[in-house]
């Protein structure tokens, strides 16, 4: 797994929020099934890790829970993006672009100078 | 707010934490679950497909563990654990526990039930509405340091002219003889204008108060004109006279000889300071003669304008005070000292509660001094189990937590030990204290919840500045050497350096306790073995308050005398105006005729008191010389007097004193010749030298008041109601009260100095026995590091008697250096116990030796009991100790 990338630091909160902005209410393996296909398998990802990242998310009122039937009706507990949510995604989605522009604009050299 | 929102979801979760982790382990289980239907769809076997879930989830532990970190505070949730584990712990170390424990409660125990006592002396506000701003007004001579009441001449011109008062009042407290509920009976008055209400901001809860120049000037009183008069009562007399009678306005009560109209009563619980006050009779200053009431005998009372602090009206007054002095000569050797009132009230009483502060506060410090120690002990031989803990990864702060926690669960313990004791206690020292302190406040004494909160601090206080410091000292270590030395490595040198400062800090703290409670406890038996120079056993005394004309006061006593004389269990019976050892005396110049005057009539002065027949058989006072008063002595026979030892010593050395004449400045002088010697006594207090007196006759010059002192062949106290019936028989309107043992005037003059001796006595013994658990603790301790050094050194032949000794050597050590500074620090307090000390000066030596080798003795057992073990250690066992 050399070549997978570890998570960053407080990049798994943004993209739990995009996820269920996505794919709509999700129980916690598919949103870790779902966050390393959408990196196209290039993310390292204990499944582990998603779990304290979820309550985090809750308690901040961001997500909520509730327990529910997975497609072949194994119970699970699924969870859902709050209105809070909705803002929240945009809210990091916008900053997230601009440090990423910025870094951009270090990185390919000779442009502006 | 988000993060706020969290902080309490997560201390909710504190209280569901069952139901959290049921749901974890489901959610998780869940999880694998559709991991492993994913991986077998996709073709792998059973056993690839749960190995293959569980590596992609990680480490299922550390995620519960995490998810619990996040669901609850994390804070809280440590504390409570470390609060569970230091009871565990405590409860497996009982001796520890017991020790820690109960030498903090004793100390903060102590500090409670004083601090109830000063609490309602010093700190409570007094309960008048306007308390800051009330003063009280004293005079006191140039030349000289003791206060005096007011003079009325005094008076009326500060009312004039005090410009930061907005009311002055003068009053005067006066035994009064009225009808009680069964007959004659002597009540508590205060003659005083009619500003005092306004100054104590009391309102009437019936009735009304005095009007200004409402009342009588004394001149009117004493003459018994038939003047109308009013009266207001207390609430206390309204309800204990009148059964709260409400329609007792405008009715009439007999006072002495005239009668006076009720016109209001006082709400409960008004006190004029610490008097206890029946009735309140206005008196009038008459400006053009303001001595007619009295002279220099009243108590005033001032309420300060607002904004105008206690130094700007004594400055006011200082200058005012001169300003006087050269209008009237008599007044121009007087000062006047502004006073607030609380300062009044707690004026002899300071001292005292100070002492006892600084006693319990030196225990106190022993107790903390001690739990630091003994958790510094333990925390070291605790390394070990701290540093596996550091390993495994606890940070500095949480081992710091941990300790902490540990110390105040002791404190809290010791906390409500303390709470127990001290409720205890100071029920205790209300009764040795009543008598010994006057508190304005007194009935008030009771725990409340400043008393809690006093002992709430206290217990965190002490936990807190005397965990912390062990708790520092012993988390600081190199973790790779504890978990090598496996607990045995060798304190770093400021540990021990600290622990042997505490156990000297407590020796010494011990031998100043030890130092005062010897000097008070010598003061105490040298005021227990003083002369008298009567005989208070026996004797029954009864106050009198005689009113109407010389003749009419003359008589009557003497008709008392016969009757009371010849009641069957009276061996001797006789009056004085003030009993010794009452506090109260009379003095005043006089001059011997026929001899030169003496250029300063200050020179030659003498105690003046009015006895009449009998009385120095009744008191026990041996006659030296000459003959005592008898019944031919009357009002206009030749004036005679009696003088005591000292007066002969003083006065007429190398000359006979009997028929010398002597003129004095007293009520009504005539020239007066010395007809006898009397044996000196303790008059004025038992550590008082005996001072000259003059005794004049009752019969001849007739007081007001006058006690009555009866010589019993029984029980004196049975004879009281005889004594009252034969005073009713010779006038039923005449009251007699204050019926006491004379043995009572004797032991109140002692009740200080006990409760000096029996408090510091108690005291010093407890903070010796804590300083010799200190040296205990810290030598068990010292002894048990050093088993195995020991060990070899038997091995290799040491004796034991060596082993012993330079185990001791170190105690010792200690001891003395405490011992050093303990006297430093003795000679440097007792000097602020010197006034109260009698018969030993504050460097006594017997004091301080004795104190020395007690201390000594005690911490030598102390060092003694562990060096002994340490002198029987087995070397074969010690080498094997790991």
């Amino acid at each position: 797994m050399g070549d997978k990338t570890d998570v960053w630091q407080g990049t798994l909160a943004l993209m739990i929020l995009k996820t269920l902005e996505t794919m709509g209410p999700l129980h916690g393996y598919g949103i870790a099934r779902r966050i390393e296909q959408t990196s196209g398998n290039r993310l390292c990802l204990n499944y582990g890790t998603i779990y304290p990242a979820l309550l985090k998310l809750e308690q901040e009122g961001f997500i909520s829970s509730g327990w529910g039937l997975s497609d072949n009706n194994r119970r699970a507990k699924y969870y859902s993006l709050t209105r809070a949510g909705r803002k929240q995604v945009k809210k990091e989605a916008e900053q997230w672009e601009e440090t990423a522009d910025i870094i951009a604009r270090f990185l390919s050299p000779g442009e502006e100078s | 707010m988000r993060a706020l929102r969290a902080v309490f979801i997560r201390l909710g979760g504190l209280f569901n934490k069952k139901c959290q982790e049921r749901e974890l382990a489901e959610e998780l289980e869940s999880h694998l679950q559709l991991h492993i239907e994913d991986n077998l769809r996709a073709g792998l076997s059973p056993e690839e497909a749960r190995r293959e879930a569980l590596v992609k989830f990680g480490a299922l532990e550390a995620t519960k563990e995490a998810c619990r970190d996040r669901s609850r505070l994390q804070l809280l949730d440590t504390l409570s654990r470390d609060f569970r584990y230091a009871a565990r712990t405590l409860r497996k170390n009982p001796g520890f526990t017991a020790v820690v424990v109960l030498s903090l409660g004793l100390g903060i125990g102590a500090n409670t039930a004083v601090f109830t006592f000063v609490d309602a002396a010093l700190l409570k506000p007094l309960p008048y509405p306007n308390a800051d701003r009330i003063v009280a007004l004293l005079q006191r001579p140039l030349k000289g340091k003791d206060t005096s009441p007011v003079a009325p001449r005094s008076f009326v011109r500060w009312q004039d002219r005090a410009r930061s008062m907005e009311a002055l009042a003068i009053a005067q407290v006066v035994p009064i003889n009225t009808q009680g509920v069964e007959g004659a009976e002597q009540v508590s008055g205060l003659w005083t204008t009619s500003k005092l209400f306004e100054v104590f901001g009391v309102k009437p809860m019936m009735g009304r108060l005095f009007e200004d120049q409402e009342g009588l000037d004394r001149a009117a009183i004493r003459a018994e004109s038939e003047s109308s008069q009013v009266v207001i009562l207390s609430h206390g007399y309204w309800q204990r006279r009148f059964g709260s009678n409400p329609d007792i306005l405008g009715k009439t009560i007999p006072t002495g000889h005239s009668s006076a109209t009720i016109i209001g009563i006082l709400p409960a619980g008004f006190r004029v300071g610490t008097l206890q006050i029946d009735l309140f009779l206005p008196i009038r200053v008459d400006r053009a003669n303001p001595d007619a009431i009295g002279s220099r005998g009243f108590q005033c009372f001032g309420l300060l304008r607002r904004g105008v602090t206690v130094e700007t009206a004594q400055a006011e007054m200082t200058v005012l005070a001169e300003q006087i002095g050269r209008e009237l000569s008599v007044e121009k050797d007087w000062r006047v000292v502004v006073l607030s009132l609380r300062d009044y009230l707690v004026r002899d009483n300071r001292l005292v509660l100070l002492v006892l502060l600084a006693v319990v506060g030196f225990v106190l410090l022993i107790a903390c001094a001690n739990l630091a120690g003994l958790l510094l002990t333990r925390g070291v031989g605790r390394r070990s189990e701290l540093a596996l803990r550091a390993s495994l990864g606890a940070g500095r702060g949480r081992l710091v937590q941990q300790l902490l926690v540990e110390s105040l669960t002791v404190s809290i313990l010791g906390g409500v030990l303390g709470l127990l004791l001290g409720f205890w206690a100071s029920r205790a020292l209300v009764i040795l204290g009543k008598e010994a302190v006057e508190f304005g406040q007194m009935a008030q004494v009771h725990l409340d919840v400043r008393v809690l909160s006093f002992t709430l601090g206290l217990s965190l206080l002490t936990a807190i500045v005397f965990g912390l410091a062990p708790a520092w000292q012993i988390s600081r270590f190199d973790l790779r050497e504890s978990l090598k030395a496996h607990g045995q490595g060798a304190d770093s040198r400021s540990q021990q350096r600290f622990r042997a400062a505490m156990v000297v800090g407590e020796v010494a703290l011990a031998v100043v306790l030890l130092v005062g409670a010897g000097l008070l406890l010598r003061t105490f038996s040298h005021l227990l073995d003083v002369k008298l120079g009567f005989r208070p056993e026996q004797v029954l005394t009864m106050r009198m308050i005689v009113r109407g004309d010389p003749a009419f006061r003359s008589s009557l006593v003497e008709d008392v005398l016969d009757r009371v004389e010849s009641l069957p269990e009276v061996h001797a019976v006789g009056t004085i105006q003030f009993l010794p050892l009452s506090g109260w005396t009379n003095n005043g110049p006089f001059y011997f005729v026929g001899r030169p005057k003496p250029a300063d009539p200050k020179s030659m002065e003498s105690d003046v008191s009015t006895v009449s027949r009998g009385y120095f058989a009744a008191m026990g006072i041996p006659v030296l010389r000459g003959r005592p008063f008898t019944r031919e002595d009357r009002l206009n026979s030749r004036r005679v007097a009696l003088v005591n030892q000292s007066f002969v010593n003083r006065f007429c050395p190398g000359l006979d004193p009997i028929g010398q004449v002597i003129m004095g400045d007293w009520a009504n002088p005539k020239p007066t010749e010395i007809i006898g010697v009397v044996g000196d006594i303790r008059h004025n207090g038992l550590a008082e030298e005996p001072r000259p007196t003059v005794f004049l006759a009752q019969a001849q010059v007739p007081g007001y008041i006058t006690y009555l002192v009866v010589r019993a062949s029984g029980e004196p106290m049975a004879l009281a109601h005889a004594v009252r019936k034969e005073v009713a028989d010779v006038d039923p309107t005449q009251a007699v009260t204050a019926a006491q043992p004379m043995e009572q005037y004797v032991s109140a003059a002692l009740v200080r100095p006990k409760l000096y001796s029996v408090f510091l006595g108690f005291f010093s013994a407890l903070a010796l026995m804590l300083a010799a658990i200190g040296l205990y603790g810290l030598m068990a301790y010292a002894v048990s590091r050093r088993t195995h050094e020991i060990g070899i050194r038997m091995a290799l032949g040491a004796r034991p008697g060596a082993v012993l000794r330079s185990t001791l050597r170190q105690g010792g050590r200690l001891i003395s250096l405490g011992l050093v500074l303990g006297v430093a620090c003795s000679l440097v307090f007792s000097r602020f116990v010197a006034s109260l000390l009698y018969g030993v000066t504050t460097g006594d030596l017997t004091t301080y030796l004795v104190a020395g080798t007690l201390l000594t003795g005690i911490a030598l057992v102390a060092a003694y009991i562990p060096a002994r073990r340490a002198s029987k250690v087995d070397p074969m066992i010690a080498l094997r100790y790991e």
